[in-house]
């Protein structure tokens, strides 16, 4: 099993003494599902977004895909590893300006130079397999919370990405609207994607995840399988975590 | 039910009107007033007034000076100009046409200019034959399309992160917004040719032109730096994710988002534009204000001004009436579908 990410004890701090993320180290194997949890602040955010460079470090060293970045943020590499790394955002964030299609077909025409026939194509088949393929020549403004999501996630797949990183996902949306973006990521992971999802969903990261990541306050509190970690968490901290979560 | 409503209405209309004698006398002397303004101008209009300095001229506030047996070439322009404006607001909305009226659009210009001063076959014609509605419709659409890259680089500059670039979008645009358009004007037409070297020579169209733009544009950076502050931060997020360049995020994300925020006041610098080429009349380029100008100093007119700028008023408001709602046509098909920001 090829390792996909490897973060060693990653810190970022803000102002003197406000550190988002405290020698944050972790491992996330191919075709593995880690989910980030941990409450607002904590740094979880933070984490995955310097997984694809939208957020620098201060201390540490990645490793996405055999790239390696440091503190330098050399923004060539980063480059490259944004090609290969799909994200999909809590605010969904198409473009308002292009169409369903144009959102998902225009990163494979513009980075990877594919022909814009094929693109569509294939963008076609993602908009089929999130269930929205009617909506191909609609603006983003015309669908709902659910439905753009699912556009975002075609988005991200459509550069055919080995990492894809959700940025709780399903935050924004209606609790009605929640399922359906969750069955399209259960299904991706079912499909063997590796996937880094910041989320407070317990039962995706029950059904679907390997690895629950716990952090708080910028430090990772723990790292437990799904089974250990929502019976039975090892450390103090989680289990208050979870008890105000399932107070919900 | 009908004499009912009548009822109402007389009711609402004393309620309103001749509520007491003071407002009754008030009413009164503003209704007679009134009446007695459009009375006048209605026995002007069609008793006193001469309209033959206008009906004889026609070609004249047309294509001024341009000489007789081309004029055709003018004529086909504005025709296609307002055939165009009309299939687009009213005509059948055909996916051909749909998907070519941008095109077609855009080689109005070069159509425009190669009748306009001829050469490939037909007779090359001076600019300095160029006048009337010809000329003043010829500025507006050259000096709006020159302004507008150049107002988009000037916004850009102003945002951008290389502090001297920065600095000197901000002095050019400050410097500009704080010169009165008619001295820029004045400066296009006597100091440019000054500063050119021996041999070269803009020819005074162009100078206007160019005047024009360099003016313009400023005042099209704001507007366009408007539109680029209200794009929010997690557009440029997202394009990053999908690994697309400083560039291309510009051309694509960026660039179309803002100008579809700020078109609303960049049509309305384009019909102050329009507007604003009268101006030129003071500069001695016969466009329809200098035409009207030099018409009424044929002593065969003497001293029919009001008829003169009457019609020059209509032209001018037609004109503008047809800008304006073609803007507005724009803006409800390219804002459709935006509810998401």
């Amino acid at each position: 099993m090829e390792p996909i990410v490897i973060a060693k004890n990653l810190t970022k701090s803000y102002i003197q003494g406000l550190r988002a993320l405290d020698n944050v180290s972790l491992t996330v194997n191919q075709g593995k599902v880690l989910v980030v949890m941990g409450p607002s602040g904590s740094g979880k955010s933070t984490l995955i977004r310097t997984f694809n460079g939208l957020e620098t470090f201060d201390r540490g060293e990645l490793n996405v895909l055999g790239i390696k970045i440091d503190a330098t943020h050399n923004e060539r590499k980063i480059q490259k590893i944004r090609k290969r790394v799909g994200m999909v955002f809590q605010q969904f964030n198409l473009f308002p300006h292009l169409s369903i299609l144009e959102n998902i077909t225009l990163a494979p025409v513009h980075v990877q130079k594919r022909h814009q026939l094929e693109a569509e194509e294939y963008g076609m088949y993602l908009l089929n397999q999130m269930g929205i393929d009617s909506h191909a020549k609609k603006y983003p403004g015309q669908l709902s919370g659910g439905e753009q999501q699912r556009v975002a996630i075609a988005r991200a797949l459509a550069l055919k990405p080995e990492l894809l990183l959700f940025d709780e996902p399903t935050s924004a949306l209606d609790p009605e609207r929640i399922n359906e973006v969750l069955d399209a990521m259960r299904r991706l992971a079912k499909q063997g994607m590796t996937m880094i999802v910041v989320t407070h969903e317990i039962g995706f990261a029950k059904d679907v995840s390997d690895q629950v990541l716990f952090m708080d306050s910028g430090k990772v509190i723990e790292t437990s399988t799904p089974d250990v970690f929502f019976s039975n968490a090892k450390h103090e901290r989680s289990r208050k975590f979870l008890n105000q979560l399932e107070k919900h | 039910m009908k004499l009912y409503s009548i009822m109402i209405f007389f009711k609402k209309l004393k309620k309103n009107i001749f509520l007491n004698f003071f407002n009754t006398i008030l009413s009164l002397v503003i209704l007679l007033t009134t009446l007695l303004v459009c009375l006048n101008t209605f026995r002007w209009f069609i008793f006193n007034a001469d309209w033959r300095v206008v009906t004889s001229n026609l070609s004249l506030y047309a294509f001024g000076s341009f000489p007789s047996d081309e004029q055709w070439r003018p004529a086909i322009w504005i025709t296609s100009l307002l055939l165009l404006s009309i299939i687009t607001l009213c005509g059948p909305c055909w996916k051909w046409i749909q998907q070519n009226l941008l095109l077609a659009w855009m080689s109005t210009i070069p159509l425009g200019l190669y009748l306009l001063y001829g050469g490939f076959g037909l007779s090359p014609i001076m600019s300095r034959h160029l006048g009337g509605l010809t000329l003043t419709i010829l500025l507006t659409v050259c000096s709006s399309l020159l302004s507008l890259p150049f107002g988009i680089v000037l916004a850009l500059g102003r945002q951008s992160s290389l502090p001297l670039i920065q600095k000197l979008s901000s002095i050019y645009i400050d410097v500009m917004r704080a010169i009165p358009l008619i001295a820029v004007l004045f400066f296009g037409q006597l100091l440019i040719p000054l500063f050119l070297p021996v041999g070269i020579e803009i020819d005074r169209v162009w100078r206007a032109i160019f005047a024009f733009t360099l003016f313009v544009s400023a005042y099209i950076a704001e507007d366009i730096r408007g539109g680029l502050q209200s794009i929010p931060n997690t557009q440029i997020e997202a394009a990053h994710s999908l690994g697309l360049n400083q560039y291309q995020i510009m051309q694509l994300i960026i660039i179309p988002q803002a100008l579809r925020i700020a078109l609303p006041a960049l049509t309305n610098q384009a019909i102050g534009l329009f507007q604003n080429t009268s101006l030129m009349a003071i500069l001695g380029l016969v466009e329809l204000l200098g035409i009207g100008r030099s018409i009424l100093a044929n002593p065969e007119f003497i001293g029919q001004y009001i008829e003169v700028y009457v019609w020059l008023a209509c032209v001018y408001w037609l004109v503008c009436t047809i800008m304006a709602i073609l803007a507005r046509h724009l803006e409800q098909t390219m804002t459709i579908n935006q509810t998401n920001f």
